[in-house]
C-alpha cells in the first residue's frame, strides 16, 4: 500500500486514520473525453455540463465495516431536475423572446428542445452503500463546473481534509446565474476517528441577485468580485433546508 | 527594429505594453479593421483557430506547433480573452501581428469580446490590475467593436499535400502507404506526427474512435469505445461522397458560434451593422452565441436565451451558400476538434488544458491551398453512402469537404508558464 497521503497513481490518493478505521480516498483526472459524455448523457437524459469530471472521486471508508460513503458527478448529475418545473431563466431571456416573435410564428423555431434544470442545480448529499489540528491529508476535487453560456457559474466542488482527531468533508454546489439568483447547497460531513458516527449536515441557501447586490453595496465589498466567492456570499444568503443525519456504523 | 516590432517582442515575452503604445494599436486597429467587412474573405492557405481565453503560453505553443506569423496565415475565431491569466498580453500580441501583417492573420469576433461579458469574466479586472485604471480594457473594447464577425475562407484543396510527416505508431505506417485513396483528414501531434489519417470515400459509418484520440493522460481511453451517431469526436472521417457533380471553389464559413435563424444567405450578415456592443439578441448576437445540437431544425436553449440548430439546417445553409463546411468555435471539446453532421460542420477549440484544469487537448485547422485547380473536381465514385444519409442528406448534396489537416496540442509546459504564483488553495474550509 502506499504510504499514507502520497499518490497512488493514476490521480489517485489515499489516505488512513491513524487507527486504522477510516480511509479517504480521493481521484482528480481530466474531463471526459466525448464517447463517455455521450454515454453519460444518454444514460443520465440531460445534456452534461462543459467541464464534466466524470472520474473524479471523494470516497470515505469506514474499515471495520466497509461503509462508504462517496461523491462522484454521476450520481450528482442524477439528482437534476429532468423537467421544466422552477427553471430558471437567464437574465435577459425576456429581451430575448421580444425579438424572437417573428421567427418563432413562421414555426421555425420549436420551443425549449430538451427541457431539464440546465443551472445543474443539485442537492446531492453523497453516495451511500447503506479546529486547531494540523491538516494531515487536504484534497479538493471538482465534480462538474459549467459556465452557464457565460451567463454565471455552476461548480459542485468537494474538499476534504482530515485532522490527528477528525475530518471534515465540503461538497458545496455554487450556482450565480448572473442578474437572477445565487444558490448554495453545502453538505458537511463531520467524523470523530475514534466515535464511529457520522455526522452529515445538508444546508441549502438562496437570495436573489438584487437583494445581494443592495447587501454587497452597503458593505462596500467589490461586488463583481465578491459575487465570484462562495464564501462571501454565504453568509448573505437566506437558509432554505437545513438538515442534520446521523450515521452510527460502529 | 520599429516601434511595432519592439512591441511585438515585447508582448512575445508576455510583458505588456505601456498605455499610451495601447491606445496608438488600438487606433491603428480600428483604422485598418473598419475596412474589413462583416464577412472577411480569406484565401486558403490558412491555419484556423479557436478559443484561446488568455492562455498566453498556450498561445505561444499553438504558434510553435502551427508555425510563426508571418510564415503561416492565421484566421483566429474570436474569444481571445477571458479566464486566462494573460488575456491582455494575448490579445494585444494578436492585435500588433495583425496590425503588423494585415493580410496574414484575420481576427473574427466571440462573444467574449464584449464590454458585458469581459467585466464578468475577467479581462477587465485584468487590465485594472495591471494598468491601475480602466483605460486599456475602454480602448481594447472599442476595438471589439470593430472586429468581423465571420470569415470566408476560399480556394481551400480538397486533397492534402502530402507532408514528410512520420507516423506517431510505426506499425500504422504500412498500411497507410499501401492506402491509395486521396486523403481527408490527416491528425497530427504537437510534434508533426501523424496520429491518424482518413481517406476520402472511405466512410462506412463509425470509425474506431480510440485511434482518434491521442491523449494518454486521459481516462477515458480505456473506457468501452462506442460509436456514436454522429461519427464524432473528432471526426468520422467523410461521409461528403455523395457525387457532387459540379464541384466548383465551394467555400468555407468561419464564425464564433454558430448560425440564425434571422440569416439564410452570407449576405446578410454582410448587411449587419456590427459596429456596436454585441446585443443581446438578434442575428448578430446568434452568430457569436448559438450552438449545433442533435435536434431536427431550430431548437431553443433551456437558459431561455440563445439557438440551438440541427443537421438539416446546416445542410440546407450549406447547399445553398455553396459551402463545403462551418468551422467555429465556442464549445469545449476534450479533443480538440469535433466534426457533426456528416462532416458538414466542425468545432475548433484552441486552449488546451481550459481554466488550466480541464486536462483537455487543443487543436488547430490547417487548410491547403488548391495550387491546381482542380481541388473540385467532380468524382465519380461518389454513390458510396448516399443512401444513409437520410432523407434530407439524399435530397441535398454535400460538398465535397475540403482537405483537413488537424494538428492537436498540449498545454505549453509549466515551467515555461512563469505563471504568477497561484493562490495557494486554502486547506482550511467551515
Amino acid at each position: 500500500m502506499a504510504s499514507n497521503g502520497s499518490d497512488s497513481g493514476a490521480g489517485t490518493k489515499s489516505y488512513t486514520t491513524q487507527n486504522g478505521t477510516w480511509r479517504i480516498t480521493t481521484r482528480k483526472l481530466p474531463i471526459l473525453k466525448a464517447t463517455p459524455i455521450d454515454q453519460l448523457s444518454n444514460d443520465l437524459g440531460i445534456p452534461i455540463p462543459e467541464m464534466i469530471f466524470g472520474d473524479n472521486l471523494v470516497s470515505i471508508i469506514h474499515l471495520p465495516t466497509a461503509w462508504t460513503l462517496s461523491f462522484n458527478a454521476r450520481d450528482a448529475l442524477d439528482r437534476v431536475s429532468k423537467t421544466e418545473e422552477g427553471m430558471l431563466q437567464v437574465a435577459v431571456a425576456e429581451e430575448w423572446k421580444k425579438d424572437r416573435k417573428e421567427a418563432m410564428v413562421k414555426d421555425e423555431v420549436k420551443s425549449v428542445v430538451k427541457p431539464f434544470d440546465w443551472s445543474y442545480s443539485t442537492d446531492y448529499r453523497g453516495s451511500t452503500d447503506v479546529g486547531g489540528n494540523p491538516i494531515l491529508f487536504f484534497e479538493t476535487v471538482d465534480l462538474y463546473e459549467d459556465e452557464l453560456a457565460d451567463n454565471g457559474i455552476a461548480l459542485l466542488s468537494i474538499k476534504i481534509r482530515v485532522m490527528p482527531e477528525r475530518l471534515l468533508l465540503l461538497s458545496r454546489f455554487f450556482l450565480r446565474l448572473d442578474g437572477v439568483v445565487v444558490r448554495i447547497r453545502d453538505t458537511r460531513v463531520y467524523i470523530e476517528h475514534g466515535s464511529e458516527k457520522v455526522i452529515r449536515q445538508y444546508t441549502a441557501k438562496e437570495e436573489s441577485y438584487a437583494v445581494l447586490q443592495e447587501k454587497l453595496k452597503g458593505m462596500r465589498e467589490n461586488a463583481p468580485e465578491a459575487f465570484r466567492d462562495a464564501n462571501v456570499l454565504a453568509p448573505l444568503l437566506r437558509t432554505e433546508v437545513d438538515e442534520v443525519e446521523v450515521f452510527e456504523v460502529g | 527594429m520599429s516601434d511595432l516590432d519592439k512591441a511585438i517582442a515585447q508582448l512575445r515575452a508576455c510583458r505588456p505594453i505601456p498605455e499610451n503604445q495601447v491606445r496608438e494599436l488600438c487606433y491603428k486597429a480600428r483604422e485598418l479593421l473598419i475596412e474589413e467587412g462583416n464577412v472577411v474573405s480569406v484565401d486558403a492557405p490558412v491555419t484556423i483557430c479557436g478559443d484561446i481565453h488568455g492562455q498566453f503560453h498556450d498561445l505561444m505553443e499553438l504558434f510553435r506547433v502551427g508555425g510563426d506569423v508571418p510564415d503561416t496565415n492565421y484566421l483566429f475565431m474570436g474569444d481571445f480573452v477571458d479566464r486566462g491569466f494573460y488575456s491582455l498580453e494575448s490579445f494585444l500580441l494578436l492585435l500588433c501581428l495583425k496590425v503588423r501583417y494585415p493580410d496574414r492573420i484575420t481576427l473574427i469576433r466571440g462573444n467574449h469580446e464584449s464590454r458585458q461579458i469581459t467585466t464578468v469574466y475577467g479581462f477587465y479586472d485584468e487590465c485594472l490590475r495591471k494598468y491601475g485604471s480602466a483605460n486599456v480594457w475602454r480602448y481594447c473594447c472599442e476595438v471589439f467593436d470593430y472586429l468581423a464577425l465571420g470569415a470566408l475562407v476560399m480556394g481551400a484543396a480538397t486533397d492534402l499535400q502530402p507532408t514528410d510527416a512520420t507516423f506517431q505508431d510505426p506499425n500504422s505506417q504500412a498500411t497507410a502507404l499501401s492506402e491509395p485513396d486521396e486523403i481527408e483528414i490527416e491528425i497530427l501531434n504537437s510534434a508533426g506526427q501523424i496520429i491518424n489519417r482518413f481517406p476520402r470515400n472511405n466512410y462506412i459509418g463509425s470509425q474506431d474512435l480510440s485511434q482518434i484520440s491521442n491523449t494518454p493522460s486521459s481516462p477515458s481511453q480505456s473506457l468501452e469505445q462506442t460509436p456514436s451517431r454522429n461519427g464524432a469526436p473528432g471526426t468520422g472521417a467523410s461521409s461528403a461522397s455523395r457525387g457532387s457533380s459540379n464541384n466548383t471553389g465551394s467555400a468555407v464559413l468561419c464564425v464564433h458560434g454558430g448560425l440564425s435563424p434571422l440569416i439564410d444567405s452570407i449576405d446578410k450578415i454582410r448587411l449587419l451593422d456590427r459596429k456596436q456592443e454585441v446585443p443581446h439578441e438578434g442575428a448578430m448576437c446568434d452568430l457569436l452565441w448559438s450552438d449545433p445540437d442533435e435536434i431536427d431544425g431550430w431548437g431553443l436553449s433551456p437558459r431561455g436565451a440563445g439557438f440551438l440548430f440541427g443537421a438539416d439546417i446546416v445542410k440546407c445553409f450549406n447547399h445553398k451558400n455553396d459551402l463545403s463546411l462551418i468551422c467555429r468555435a465556442h464549445q469545449l471539446v476534450m479533443e480538440g476538434f469535433k466534426e457533426m453532421f456528416d462532416n458538414s460542420i466542425v468545432t475548433v477549440w484552441s486552449a488546451p488544458n481550459y481554466c488550466y484544469r480541464c486536462g483537455n487537448v487543443a487543436a488547430i485547422l490547417e487548410l491547403g491551398e488548391d495550387g491546381s485547380g482542380a481541388g473540385y473536381a467532380p468524382r465519380t465514385n461518389g454513390d458510396v453512402g448516399r443512401s444513409q444519409g437520410g432523407p434530407l442528406a439524399e435530397r441535398i448534396e454535400q460538398r465535397q469537404g475540403p482537405g483537413r489537416r488537424y494538428r492537436v496540442f498540449e498545454a505549453a509546459p509549466q515551467d515555461s508558464r512563469g505563471m504568477p504564483a497561484k493562490k495557494p488553495v486554502a486547506e482550511y474550509f467551515l
